[in-house]
Formats: C-alpha cells, structure tokens, sequence
C-alpha cells in the first residue's frame, strides 16, 4: 500500500510531517483549575528562555505574580516525577519565570467594544479575573469594594510574608490601566440598585469571610478573636495586642497563616490545636513545615470545650480525642476521650475552623448549603436573571487558582449572556493523559532530587513580614525544569502502513517503552514515552514522529534559515554547529560560546543533540560548511543515552566522508562525561583549525588563479 | 529475512555519473529492518549524493527519492511508473531480487543497485546483523537441533566438530562458536546426543539446475468448458 505521505519526490526540506499536534493533556495541566500549559513553560524554562515562558504562563493566567506566590499547586500533587523521585516544584519555577522574565514591565490595555455595563461585586481573585477577561472582551466593568484596597482575600487574608504586597498592587495598577472602574469603600447592599444604575449584569464575588463559630462557652469573651478577623486586622495594617501565649485552633491554611502572623506579632508561645492528627491536616505540608520552624507547636488530637475569662487571662479547657469511624468528608471523625479534660492558659484565643460566605438578604438570592449561593455549575447563573456568582461565596473557602478560574469562566459566560447565545463549548480540549509509569520505566529515568528555593533562615523571618521564599537562581531554575519528564508528548507511530516492524524502536528505548503486541505490532505507549526523540532518529522507516514535532522540524527550519541566510551574503558558511538547548547552553561554561559565536559560525539550536539526524550533518556540509560539530549535555543531559546514540549519528556520517575523501576530522562532536569538564577550549581549537582549512582552500584558489593569469599573460 | 548492506558512497557516486536524473528508490520490507535501504537511508544516500556532487562541482545531478513497500513484486512497482519515465537512471536500495524485478519491470531503464545483498539472517542486537541460512534447499536442521552447520560452520562440515575447535570457538575466528560445539551443547540438552553418534553421508553436491522455481499450484489441463 502506499499512501501520500511516503511519496516524497518533491520533498521540501522542513516540510516533513504535515503540522499536527498528537500531544495529550499532561497531568498537571489537568490538575490545574486554570489548565495552564505547565509542560511548556517549564520546558522553555530549561532552554533558559525566561521570556518565552513569561508569555505562555500569561496566555493562561491573568494573574501569573500572584500565582506565583500563593498558588496551592495541585500540578505538584499531580506530578509524575513523584513515581520516580519526587514531583516538580513547578510554583516555584512559575515564580522564577514571572521575576526574570519581566513580568512587571508588561503592559496591558483593552478597547471597550461593547456599551453593556458590568458590575463586579467584591474585588477577590474571581472578581479581579473576571475583570480581567471582561475587559479583554471590550465590556466596560466597575469593581465594587466593601474595603478601602482591592484584592479581597488577597489582601485581607493572605499575611504579606506569603504574597508581598507590591505583587498584588502591580496586577491591580495593570488592570486600573486596562479601563476597569473601581469603586473601594462601597458595600453593596441591594442588586436592585446596580440594575438601576445601568449596569446589564452583576458578577457577585463576596467571598468567604464570616468565620465558623466554635459553639462552645465562653466564645464571645474578650481575647477570643475568629481567623478572618484577626488576619483582615493585621493586613489592613493594624497591630492588634495579642500577648505572649496564643492557641490556634483550627487544621487549615487559615490557621497556620494566623499562627505564623502571631509569631511576626510578637508572641512568644504560638499553639495550634487541632481535633484530628496530622495526616488529616487540610493545611499545605510545607506551610506546615515552615511554621513549626518558627517555633509554632502543634497539639494534635485536642478541642477546646470551654473558654473562661479570669484575670486578663483566658483559661481554655481541652479534650482529647481519638479518630473514630470515617465521617462524610473521608477523614476519620474524631470522638472525645471522656475524662481527658485539662485547663491551659492563654492571652489570646484565635478560631480559624472554617469561613463562610455572608450574602445579604436583600440580594433575594437562593442560598444553598453552608450558606453559598446556590448557582448553576456550568452558566454560573443564580436565581436571577443576570446575577452571575463565582468564588468562595459559590464553593466556600477554596484555592486562588480556582477562583481565578471561576473569574475567566464568568467572564465568558457574561459574555455569552449580554450577546444572547448559548454557551460556546469548551476550546478544543486534547485528550488527557492516565496511568502510572511501569516500574521499569520509571526505574530507567534519571533520578533528581527536587531542589527547593532558598527560604529565609526562621529566626530571621519569624521578626517580620518579609517574603519568606527565595526566588530561584538561574542554574537552579533550570536545573529544576530539566526534570520534568514531558508527559504525553512523547513519540508515536504516525505511519502505521510504514513500520517494517523491524523492532528498532524496541531495541533502542532506553526506558523499555515501545513493546510489541499480540497481534505483532508495534505500540509505543504514550503514557510512558519520555520523549527523548532516539527512536525518532533511528527509526530505519521514518515512520515514528513526536507527538508535537516542533522540535525535530525545526532543525530543518533553522538549516533553511542559514541557508538562506548566508546565500544573500555570498559568504558560504565555515563551521555548523548542533547545539543543544537545555541546561550547559542556558546557563553553563557553553553559554559563552554560543553566545559570542563569530563570524561564519552558524548554531542551530536543537532541542537535545539526540534529534539531531546523521543527514542533518550531511546537510550541514552540502551547505558549504567546512566543519561541523554537535554539542550537548553528554552525560549531564537529563535523558539516558542519547550522547551514544548522537555519536551513531556522527560514526555513520564520518563513514561517509572518509569515502568522499573530505576527511573525518570535519565532523566533531563535543559531549562532555563529566560537570567540571569545559568544552568551550576543545571548541575554539576545533573553530580555528576549521577557519585555518577556509583559508587554505581560498589561498590555494587566489595562487591557482594568479598563476593562471600569469600563463595567459607571459 | 533478507540483509543487505549499503555500498560506500564513492562506489556509488562513480556508478552514477553518467545519468544526470536519479531516483533513489528505498524498499520497506527486508532491506528496511536492515538498516540498508529504507527510506532513512534513503534519504541519507540522497544527501550524501548531493555532498559529493556538490564537492565535484563538474558534476550536476537531480535526485529524486521514494520508497515502495517491497521492489520485488510487480504491483508494487506499477504507481511508480510515470516518475521512473521521467529520470535516466534508478539506484535501488532493494536486494537483488528488488532491481531484477525493477529491471523487469521498466525495460527502457537503467536500474543500479545501492546495497551489497549479503544473506538470509537475523538481528543479534541492533545494528549487529549474523547469517543463519545459505538457502540450500535441503534442511537438515532436524538433525542438528535447529543450528545449521553448512552456514554457521566455517568449513559448511556435516560431521563436526573437526579438531580446529578450540575452547568452544572456530579456528578461523576466535571469537566466533564453533557451531559443532552449539550443536552438541543442544542435543545434549535435548537428550539427543545419539543423533551427534550418527554419520552423515555427505551432501549431494551435483549441480542444481538453476534458477530454482518453486510452483505452489499443481499444472491443471485446461478441461472442456469455459477454458476450452
């Protein structure tokens, strides 16, 4: 049989594969409220491209600084790299990008293109996306603010150590600049009243701020303060007197952000209470981890009963408890040991067991369960007709991440609303990549610890409210994003009718992936490809391409380019170099190379030397390369074998021009074994020699053609 | 299956100079899973071709390059047709049988071979290739537990080992098995050492009339009918 795509007789270089993209939805793309395309970014932080990331992080993010900083990065929970070592600390490199990348230089605008007027209640993450993206839209927007400063949770509930404040003023001077309207210092009491201003529809985004009541005697004495309040307190800039000992009670992130904020305070003796143990403590593990290095302490498997006011102290009587059966919420419903009650004294008493949203009854909306509104979960509608809701007034107290996501959605669904049509459906959603790595797979990867960013040392961050977190240095980002192990864009066999089924691909993975099925084919499993690209260069049928071919068609691009570029100079080029992307050329001694390459001196940039193929280096020479070499990582690169499977490659061409008589030399490759072996020596020796053999050849011509004219002459 | 080798670019370069068109025709069964002539090293040959054109700038060639599933049956080779009128030569990277059959098929043509046709065998490891069988015709490999001492033994000897085994290896070869050694290891495995006790008369070697054919249908005489 034969089919179109072998039939190659007007082949065009760089138009190979017709441009398709096969690659599946990675895990933490999914996990992610946002489906940010976290496989990209991270893969373009490894090549050092900071800028490049920063844009595909914003195309997915109105908000990328403060995700930054404060994102619960369920990608991280869902990250494959756990089943080998431990997963990516993608947050981290997100932070990494946003700072280097130049995120606070960027400028938005928008251009109204709509006269319908929307309002936007509350001023939370959902409300500032949902601005965001209306404004993008072309809708004019006003954001309504019962606070004197916009950000709701962001500013009244995150502590300034964990989200610096000139973050979140940055994204909200951007989107000042992008026309919203912002009204602080307005509560909005009546949605009668908005309708009656003009606006045609309302966001309500109120969030979750009303704290859960204990329900014990005793709680409204002075010194008991409630999470949200006491954290709202701090961030609007008040010092509240706490005292020296302070009991948190409560297992969430709100509780560990009030006890970290009573250390900054000044308390002396910071105690978190809490009624289950630690495995079921909702709370970040590694928020967990930084508040007990700054001296908080954790009693687990305790509640409070009662709270009594004697002499400015308030006594707190404790109950153990034991886990029981499992309770509605999965986790093992603790029950109070009977007898096992004590008395503990404290100067302040901080509740943090749960917000919930406070919807006034004058909206006239249904409320459903835990006092939310009661929306519809894919129009986002309430119960009146142009209410929209979204955030923790919808869901109860949730991530930023979701909220933002919640934002984008509504802004989409008030569009679809002010223009009278149904919702569009989703944008084309890419299949999602399942399943575990094999063992054996997983056994054959790299393994590379995690590296975490620098956090200031906890004496000195305990003081003030300064970040705690580092951002990440250049060789440790792209370190860290060379990690990621590129799930679902691996390779595939796009010529089924092509395969000879010579086992090629079988025999050369170097993770064990492409197996042969019970009907004799050949199936390359796309959930446990690395993408490494050797089986694509081996492949004796070129029947095996990556899911997103980018980065092998580009080599014939980037030859195309030089091309091109050195036939308008008339000057052919001298030396070609393969030169791989990732890590040493990012950052490393080769950097240097390839940044002041000279004059006849050509890179193509690969994407990891093990795409380069032995007739991209035959083409290099036709081109009129005196010399070309391949550089990679070698034995730093973050794959298995591919520096002996590229030197097949250079053997195989070096084989090649023996027997044309050019000479074997020509062809150099430079893979460093070890990290403190520098290429960059090696290389300009290589670059002179090949430069010293031009010049040569053009001597030779100038004399031949000397003595030419002389004959004719004489 | 099949294994072939391609031959050295220069062999190749002279074998062409006089036709300025070629198409490279590639093959996808055997000499694919050999590495010698698939469309990777189809590719490969055009690009090397082009080098050392370009390299001897007299000379001036237009390649052009397509591989068919398998050059050594006719159906095959038919859709190519109008593209092999256009050009003055083809360079086949198929086996023997493959530019025979091309040869056939396109009278008018020039037809080159590209590859070394080597022998019948098998991959050891990837990109190591070893010779299992000489297509004698007459197989004995019942009687020496599946390992073929007319191909795998140097001296083709039908009752071994001869005393220039050494240590498990050939004589001619020390890193090669003596293959009267794998044999007998075999039957001994099998408990079939009475058949290593046996004589084999040698084989016959009068000539066989060649070409073989092999038909798998009887001849019919046309009966009566619609054939008549």
């Amino acid at each position: 049989m034969l089919t179109s795509e072998t039939q190659k007789t007007s082949r065009l270089p760089g138009k190979r594969e017709p441009a398709f993209d096969h690659s599946l939805m990675p895990p933490c793309q999914a996990a992610c409220p946002l489906h940010m395309e976290i496989r990209e970014y991270i893969d373009l932080i490894a090549q050092g491209k900071v800028m490049e990331a920063l844009r595909v992080i914003r195309e997915g993010n109105p908000f990328p600084s403060i995700c930054a900083y404060v994102c619960a990065h369920p990608c991280e929970e869902n990250c494959r790299r756990a089943q080998v070592d431990n997963p990516l600390a993608i947050r981290a490199l997100k932070r990494f990008a946003v700072e280097f990348g130049g995120d606070r230089m960027i400028q938005l605008d928008a251009e109204t293109r709509y006269d319908q007027r929307v309002a936007i209640v509350g001023s939370g993450p959902a409300g500032l996306a949902c601005a965001y993206y209306l404004r993008k839209l072309g809708y004019p927007v006003t954001i309504f603010e019962a606070y004197l400063e916009l950000g709701g949770m962001l500013r009244v509930g995150i502590p300034q150590y964990r989200l610096p404040r000139d973050v979140l003023d940055t994204e909200v001077e951007r989107l000042i600049r992008m026309g919203v309207e912002i009204r602080t210092n307005t509560r909005v009491v009546s949605l009668d009243l908005l309708f009656d201003m003009g606006y045609k529809a309302i966001f309500l985004t109120i969030g979750a701020h009303q704290s859960l009541r204990l329900g014990i005697e005793g709680e409204d004495s002075p010194g008991v303060v409630d999470g949200a309040t006491f954290l709202r307190e701090v961030n609007l800039g008040l010092r509240p007197v706490i005292g020296e000992r302070v009991a948190v009670v409560g297992g969430g992130n709100v509780a560990i952000d009030a006890a970290r904020t009573a250390v900054r305070l000044g308390a002396k003796h910071v105690s978190i209470l809490y009624r289950r143990s630690r495995g079921e403590m909702p709370a970040d593990p590694q928020e967990i981890a930084q508040a007990a290095a700054e001296g908080v302490t954790f009693s687990y498997l305790m509640a409070p009963t009662r709270l009594k006011r004697t002499d400015g102290r308030l006594e707190v009587t404790c109950v153990r408890m034991e886990l029981g059966e499992p309770d509605a919420s999965g986790r093992r419903k603790p029950v109070p040991i009977a007898g096992s009650e004590f008395t503990e004294e404290f100067d302040t008493v901080i509740t943090a067991i749960g917000q919930a949203p406070h919807v006034p009854g004058d909206f006239r909306l249904r409320i459903g369960r835990g006092s939310t509104i009661h929306v519809d979960p894919v129009t986002l509608t309430t119960t009146r007709a142009g209410v929209f809701a979204g955030g923790d007034a919808v869901t109860g107290p949730a991530t930023v991440t979701e909220a933002l996501a919640t934002g984008r959605k509504a802004a989409f669904r008030i569009h679809d609303f002010l223009q009278h049509r149904y919702p569009l459906p989703e944008r084309d959603v890419k299949e999602m990549l399942t399943g575990a790595l094999n063992s054996k797979t997983a056994e054959a990867i790299r393994k590379a610890q995690r590296l975490e960013p620098v956090t200031l040392p906890p004496e000195v961050r305990a003081g003030d409210f300064r970040p705690v977190e580092m951002v990440y240095d250049w060789q440790t980002a792209v370190t860290e994003a060379r990690r990621c192990l590129r799930c679902g864009m691996g390779a595939e066999i796009l010529f089924q009718d092509k395969c000879a089924t010579c086992l090629t691909c079988l025999r050369v993975c170097p993770y064990h992936v492409p197996y042969l099925d019970e009907a004799g084919t050949i199936q390359i499993p796309a959930d446990q490809c690395q993408a490494c690209g050797i089986c694509v260069a081996e492949c004796p049928a070129e029947a095996i391409v990556l899911r997103k071919p980018y980065d092998r068609r580009h080599i014939d691009e980037e030859l195309n380019h030089i091309l091109r570029s050195t036939a308008e100079r008339h000057i052919p080029p001298v030396l070609i170099g393969f030169c791989c992307q990732y890590g040493l050329y990012g950052t490393g001694a080769l950097a240097g190379f390839w940044r002041r390459a000279r004059a006849g001196v050509w890179i193509v940039p690969v994407l990891c030397v093990a795409k380069v193929e032995a007739a991209h280096i035959l083409r290099a020479f036709e081109m009129g390369a005196e010399g070309v070499f391949v550089a990679g990582c070698g034995e730093m690169c973050a794959r298995e074998k591919t520096a002996f499977w590229v030197e097949q490659q250079i053997q195989k061409v070096r084989r090649v021009l023996t027997q044309l008589g050019l000479g074997a030399e020509r062809l150099q490759s430079f893979l460093p074994v070890s990290g403190d072996q520098d290429p960059t020596a090696a290389l300009d020796r290589f670059t002179e020699h090949i430069a010293a053999l031009r010049l040569q050849e053009v001597f030779h011509r100038e004399v031949k053609h000397d003595r030419c004219r002389a004959e004719a002459s004489g | 299956m099949i294994v072939a080798e391609q031959k050295p670019v220069d062999e190749i370069e002279r074998m062409i100079v006089p036709y300025e068109r070629v198409l490279i025709l590639g093959c996808g069964t055997c000499v694919t899973v050999c590495n010698a002539g698939g469309e990777r090293e189809v590719s490969f040959l055009r690009e090397a071709l082009q080098l050392a054109a370009a390299k001897n700038a007299g000379e001036s060639h237009v390649f052009s390059e397509y591989t068919v599933k398998r050059q050594c049956d006719e159906e095959f080779l038919d859709p190519i047709a109008p593209q092999v009128e256009t050009v003055d030569a083809v360079l086949s990277l198929g086996c023997g049988v493959g530019v025979q059959s091309l040869a056939a098929r396109f009278p008018d043509t020039v037809v080159l071979p590209g590859v070394n046709t080597s022998f019948l065998g098998m991959a050891q490891e990837v990109g190591i290739w070893d010779e299992r069988c000489t297509a004698c015709g007459d197989c004995r490999l019942d009687e020496t537990a599946g390992i073929c001492p007319i191909t795998r033994c140097t001296k083709g000897i039908l009752n071994g080992p001869c005393a220039g085994t050494k240590n498990g290896k050939c004589e001619v070869n020390k890193e090669m098995d003596c293959a009267w050694i794998l044999i007998y290891r075999r039957l001994e495995r099998l408990g079939q050492l009475d058949k290593m006790r046996r004589y084999y008369p040698p084989r016959n070697y009068r000539p066989i009339p060649r070409p073989r054919r092999i038909r798998a249908f009887a001849k019919l005489a046309p009966v009566g009918g619609n054939h008549g």
